[in-house]
């Protein structure tokens, strides 16, 4: 059936996202990004599933909330690491 | 602990630890997977606060490191679970989507083959931040895997967790990383336990939570991180024979408590007939007790060193170590008496 065949963007965009996200970086911002690429991905899957539960859209709102508290925390933790080691190049992570 | 938290006018951290329990209690008890993504996301939005402390390196890579893996993971469970409502999938428990959401968890946990975070991670943290991500973050990730978990699968992660916790440890000088290739070592059997039913799983966690709390402590109030400290300080009789058998009960020989729970899954395991899983258990077990009897051999036993200098002042907390001793000793005996 052919509206079956969006869900192979879903994945498609998914399987990219976190291909990026696993791959060797030279910033970490990159990494961020794909996150927020994953994230989105999902949001829109998630509208297109709940287009079939007669458009209630509220779990979708809780999803964004929740998500984007997420990309914040990612944000503020580049923040800190910029403040610590002055680059967010991955070559930079000796400690551990 | 919530001592320690108090005296420093840490006030900001007591709020992120009270949302940290409410996180896990949200993930436990929501009635839709949804509910338990969120509890998830506001886990890593409470912990990621508690381990940050910005004075130093060493902490703003661990949290980094922290972030990514469980982001990660957590976003991939969601994905997870919207397939698995849109192909209505709720009942069939052996299929690739257990596979992709049990891998998620097991991810979240820190768990054979997602582990290898897992001892970096806790190398960068204070010990009471690593009692939190060795016990209470591994409560939520856990009981989300015994809702929708495939029989499989969990038994080869397992088998994989029991051999890289025993054998990644043998080369560690760390004491965070050998607790915490012990704890990976540990999530086999609470894996499995759970398969067995959520009763022994709980049991099985509390007694290892009862375990980890009294070594951390231990090690906590003795300001060590590394194996060689142990050599050097002064210690009396009592903090001695008190961490040789918290030691010897977390590996699990028999008149401590440790044995308990084990005891309780081999049974289980030999009445069932899976006798190549109870050999795996058995021999992983075999070398975790090689290495916790290697540390305490040279420490305590032959030919130790009596430092005249560097005394440890634990006259306050005597009590404690004491009654920590009795209770790994005598607990097992003492809770056959409940039935009588």
């Amino acid at each position: 059936m052919l509206i079956y065949d969006i869900w192979f963007l879903f994945i498609y965009m998914f399987f990219l996202g976190n291909l990026i996200f696993v791959s060797k970086n030279k910033h970490l911002f990159v990494v961020l990004l794909s996150l927020e690429f994953i994230v989105l991905s999902i949001f829109f899957f998630f509208f297109v599933l709940l287009i079939f539960i007669d458009y209630d859209m509220y779990m979708l709102m809780v999803f964004l909330v929740f998500s984007v508290c997420e990309g914040s925390l990612g944000l503020s933790i580049l923040v800190s690491m910029i403040r610590s080691y002055g680059n967010d190049y991955f070559q930079s992570f000796s400690m551990l | 602990m919530f001592f320690f938290i108090l005296t420093n006018n840490n006030s900001n951290k007591m709020f992120f630890l009270f949302i940290l329990f409410f996180s896990t209690l949200i993930s436990i008890s929501s009635n839709s997977w949804f509910g338990c993504w969120i509890g998830l996301e506001i886990n890593l939005l409470s912990f990621i606060p508690l381990i940050s402390n910005s004075k130093n390196l060493l902490s703003v890579e661990t949290s980094l490191k922290y972030f990514l893996t469980q982001s990660l993971a957590s976003i991939n469970f969601l994905f997870m679970i919207l397939i698995k409502f849109s192909l209505l999938k709720n009942f069939d428990m052996n299929n690739i989507i257990s596979i992709m959401m049990n891998s998620s968890l097991l991810m979240k946990m820190g768990s054979a083959p997602f582990h290898f975070w897992f001892p970096n991670i806790v190398e960068g943290l204070s010990w009471m931040n690593n009692f939190m991500l060795m016990t209470w973050q591994k409560i939520s990730p856990m009981i989300l895997l015994s809702y929708y978990f495939n029989k499989n699968f969990l038994i080869f992660m397992i088998i994989m967790n029991l051999i890289i916790g025993s054998l990644g440890g043998l080369n560690q000088t760390s004491l965070r990383k050998l607790l915490a290739f012990s704890s990976i070592n540990n999530l086999g059997w609470m894996i499995f336990s759970i398969m067995i039913s959520e009763n022994l799983w709980l049991f099985y966690f509390l007694i290892y939570s009862m375990m980890i709390f009294m070594m951390i402590s231990l090690f906590f109030l003795m300001n060590m991180y590394f194996m060689n400290q142990l050599f050097i300080n002064n210690m009396n009789f009592f903090i001695k024979m008190n961490l040789l058998i918290n030691f010897l009960s977390l590996g699990g020989l028999p008149p401590f408590m440790g044995f308990m729970p084990k005891w309780i899954i081999i049974n289980f395991l030999l009445i069932n007939k899976f006798y190549f899983l109870t050999f795996i258990f058995m021999m992983t077990s075999l070398i975790i007790i090689y290495y916790y009897i290697r540390i305490i051999y040279s420490s305590f036993m032959f030919n130790y060193f009596k430092m005249k200098w560097m005394n440890l002042f634990m006259k306050n907390n005597m009590f404690l170590i004491n009654l920590s001793s009795f209770i790994s000793i005598s607990s097992m005996i003492l809770s056959t008496f409940i039935f009588m």
